[in-house]
């Protein structure tokens, strides 16, 4: 950006939300300048920080007249480099945007803010509304809920209700072009119970990564908070048992949350939780009678006996169904949502760098996209990291290799760039989508959607956006 | 330490953010953060400024002296921080001072606290003559000249601060109460050079703690006991790293207190009629790792009659900090009051009509806090509580 038109920009900036909320000092936009992949860094020009929507409409106003790109940021921890400032512009840091406007108890939703965080409705739900509860990321509390939803993030209710866009019933955003729409019942009414039975034009914004608008305040559902939990687990010798085992606890409908992970991810993780840097490179391998694959049901209650009628029922289904399958189990563990808020420790404690490619796809071809995997982090000497989450009752599956690594070993980097090379044609092969779609598996998959799709993208982008100031080169629209 | 040595965990940090809110209960942890909120400003930060700096993306300039300059050294971060860097984060901080100190950026805010230290031995730019006034017309026994069992050591705030002079007064009082064989050091006594360590002067830091040291050895007293979290965290936590071996002991006067209590050497007859709020300082407890020093004052407060103790959300080792510490109070006396005054507003919300500490820096800095922003509620340390009751 040419300084002269900084130095305006700025000035104008700090007369809308004060000097000590504008900054363009090198270590504030450094910060803004990676994220935790290998993603190609990017300055921004100015980082902002608006508190009020009266201060955000004044700066995307500016932004847009004077076609400056702005990217909206909350925490900066979605592993898609999706906040990197592509094209320079202005970082719009929404942390102080944070309040929970509301909490319907009857109807079951909370309104929020941009910089509403996990940790933040999770305590406040405790306080003031225990019986009901949100769903939790795998991610560090500080991470936020509206963009978490807004990525299509899944979360530890997804075997039961798939990715986090499906639970919004409401949207308030700010278009580029300065208007305010309201999205879902709360358009014509004040409640923000559902989007239908308006058009669905929330997928105008959701998955669209802040390229379209910002998402001023977010109606995202709650549940009934059961008091009786549990966690069931089943160690699959190999991963053909394991998908037996899946497919038998789909079937009975169960568990809120079905998850899987390699057990070597787990060896590598247990130096983390003794405080420890942990290292998947050279690959940690298991041992002849250690399992390959861990399977985790988190399974609620309302009383002590539905609990264990859920936990016999679907004990019943897996034997029914693995008759000639290798695994032990079920074993009982405590709840996993115990382990909320520290759960993602063992993925973020190898240096600083965390990277996958995470993707969603059909459950019918899980079994050899799972393994084919693996088998490409034994190529690269990494350990085995599959991760995978049954979505919607098994009608898709959220399916990476966690792959944390030291930011500072540029060997291992290049190892780890060159795997995810490797694993995303693997994925687009066997049809598995990427997922908060980092910007080089973007001109991937428009290559794949074709022309008509690009053609309708582009049409929405240039609609909602026509100077193309929201977070340019991604969705819509690449980098010129 | 040095920024050479932090590289063992420069890359540890991965921004993910768990450092800035208490852990189960999501309450913010980092003054600093909280007040400026913009990234650099909180411990991920920080860490990531040392990088650069290292890494040579950017160089020291003033706005990132700001940054550095402007943290509490309350170790929260670490509290919360799983990562295995995590206890290393302020000594990034430091590393990043001590980078600063070697430059010659000097922080022109602690040019007084400096050259006072080399001219009178304490932070406020006070003759060292005056040191032992607080004590005058006690009575008390000179440790540098006459043998006594227990050195009490008031520190530079006590020292020099008549508006909280009843504090060592009190201690004073309660020790000789309990038939403790203790004296002073007077004009003798020296700063314990913590605050230089904090701000990255590590000669003068280690130059008082080899002189600390060797002193109370020469004398030959069994304990130095002290009012001061500051100077407690000192002796305990840092003067090991010089390599000389202590012979006697160290104590925190709340400690003291609570263990001649429980050996029923101070009896308190006086009923206190008051529902007080306790504030864990910062350098009392998590200063201390494992050590940290928090039932004992609660011990201490429940034992005097007519004490009503209340918990404010974040205590013991999610304790909010003060705001004083590291050099705030000095270079950044804006932070360090909203700071300050974020505590009260927290204690104010318990129904508590006093707060109770344990370090003069603490109670300095909510003195003035209540003085700039008004929020009504009394402060005082432990040791005014406990002399009450006598």
């Amino acid at each position: 950006m040419i300084e002269a038109v900084k130095n305006k920009l700025v000035d104008e900036l700090e007369k809308i939300v004060g000097s000590e909320y504008v900054s363009t000092n090198r270590a504030d936009l450094y910060i803004y300048s990676y994220d935790l992949t290998p993603a190609e860094t990017n300055w921004p020009d100015i980082v902002v920080l608006p508190e009020s929507l009266e201060e955000l409409k004044a700066v995307i106003g500016l932004a847009n007249k004077e076609k400056i790109p702005v990217i909206p940021y909350v925490a900066g921890g979605n592993i898609g480099g999706l906040a990197i400032p592509l094209e320079g512009g202005i970082i719009l840091d929404l942390k102080r945007m944070n309040r929970i406007i509301e909490v319907s108890e009857t109807d079951m939703y909370a309104v929020v803010e941009p910089g509403v965080t996990f940790g933040q409705i999770k305590a406040y739900l405790e306080k003031h509304h225990p019986t009901l509860r949100y769903t939790y990321a795998f991610s560090p509390p500080a991470t936020g809920v509206m963009t978490n939803a807004l990525v299509q993030g899944l979360d530890n209710l997804s075997f039961r209700y798939g990715d986090a866009s499906h639970w919004v019933s409401g949207l308030e955003v700010l278009l580029p072009t300065g208007e305010l729409v309201k999205i879902g019942s709360c358009a014509a009414s004040k409640t923000w119970q559902s989007i239908s039975p308006f058009p669905e034009t929330d997928g105008l914004f959701l998955g669209w990564q802040g390229a379209t608008g910002v998402i001023t305040k977010m109606a995202v559902s709650l549940w009934p908070n059961p008091p009786h939990n549990t966690a069931i687990t089943y160690m699959a010798m190999d991963m053909e048992s394991a998908n037996e085992i899946f497919q038998a606890i789909i079937r009975t409908r169960i568990p809120d949350d079905l998850i899987g992970t390699s057990f070597a991810l787990n060896k590598v993780g247990m130096a983390a939780y003794a405080h420890e840097k942990a290292s998947l490179h050279p690959a940690v391998h298991r041992l002849p009678d250690e399992p390959e694959f861990v399977i985790t049901a988190e399974i609620t209650g309302n009383t002590e006996n539905e609990l264990n009628a859920k936990v016999e029922a679907m004990g019943e289904a897996v034997t029914d169904r693995c008759k000639g399958s290798k695994y032990t189990g079920p074993d009982t563990i405590p709840s996993t949502t115990a382990a909320f808020p520290m759960q993602a420790l063992g993925v973020l404690s190898s240096g600083g760098g965390l990277m996958w490619v995470g993707t969603y796809g059909p459950m019918s071809r899980w079994l050899e996209t799972a393994k084919k995997g693996c088998e490409l982090q034994d190529k690269y000497d990494i350990s085995r990291t599959c991760y995978t989450r049954i979505m919607n009752e098994g009608h898709f599956v959220g399916l990476r290799w966690m792959l944390p690594y030291d930011k500072g070993d540029p060997e291992l980097v290049q190892r780890i760039n060159d795997l995810c090379a490797e694993q995303l044609d693997l994925v687009l092969e066997t049809g598995y989508i990427p997922y908060k779609t980092p910007v080089w598996a973007v001109r991937r998959l428009e290559e794949l959607a074709g022309s008509d799709w690009l053609k309708l993208h582009r049409r929405v982008k240039t609609t909602l956006d026509p100077n193309n100031i929201m977070n340019p080169g991604r969705w819509g629209k690449p980098g010129e | 330490m040095v920024l050479d040595e932090l590289k063992e965990w420069l890359y540890g940090c991965s921004h993910c953010g768990t450092c800035k809110n208490v852990l189960d209960i999501f309450t913010p942890t980092c003054p600093a953060g909280e007040k400026y909120r913009l990234e650099s400003y909180y411990p991920s930060g920080k860490m990531l400024i040392a990088r650069g700096i290292v890494n040579g993306v950017f160089d020291l300039d003033e706005d990132i002296m700001d940054r550095i300059y402007a943290c509490t050294g309350c170790l929260s971060c670490e509290q919360q921080c799983g990562i295995y860097h995590h206890q290393h984060i302020f000594d990034t901080v430091q590393a990043l001072r001590t980078e600063a100190v070697t430059r010659g950026t000097l922080n022109p805010a602690y040019m007084i606290m400096v050259e006072s230290l080399k001219k009178d031995d304490n932070v406020f730019g006070k003759p060292k003559a005056e040191r032992g006034d607080w004590a005058e017309d006690m009575g008390i026994k000179n440790a540098a000249q006459e043998k006594a069992d227990v050195a009490y050591h008031a520190g530079c705030m006590l020292s020099f601060d008549p508006e909280l002079w009843e504090i060592p007064r009190s201690a004073i009082s309660l020790l000789k109460g309990a038939g403790v064989d203790v004296g002073i050091m007077g004009a003798e006594e020296s700063c314990c050079g913590g605050h230089a360590y904090e701000i990255g002067y590590m000669g003068e830091f280690t130059k008082y703690a080899e002189h600390f040291i060797e002193t109370f050895n020469s004398l030959g007293v069994s304990r130095v006991v002290t009012s001061c979290s500051d100077g407690h965290s000192t002796f305990r936590k840092l003067y090991p790293r010089v390599g000389i071996d202590a012979k006697f002991g160290v104590m925190h006067m709340v400690e003291y207190l609570d263990q001649l209590i429980k050996d029923k050497k101070l009896n308190f007859t006086k009923k206190v009629p008051m529902k007080v709020t306790y504030h864990d300082p910062c350098h009392l407890g998590r200063h201390l790792g494992d050590d940290g020093v928090y039932e004992p004052p609660r011990d201490v407060l429940k034992s005097v009659p007519g004490i009503e103790l209340v918990e404010m959300e974040r205590n013991r080792a999610n304790a909010w900090c003060c705001g004083a510490g590291a050099g705030v109070s000095q270079a950044n006396p804006d932070l360090a009051l909203w700071t300050a005054n974020e505590r009260l507003k927290e204690a104010k919300e318990t129904g508590a009509t006093a707060l109770v500490t344990s370090c003069p820096w603490c109670e300095r800095n909510f003195k003035d806090a209540v003085k700039e922003y008004g929020e009504d509620i009394e402060i005082y340390d432990i040791a005014e509580i406990a002399q009450k009751a006598l």
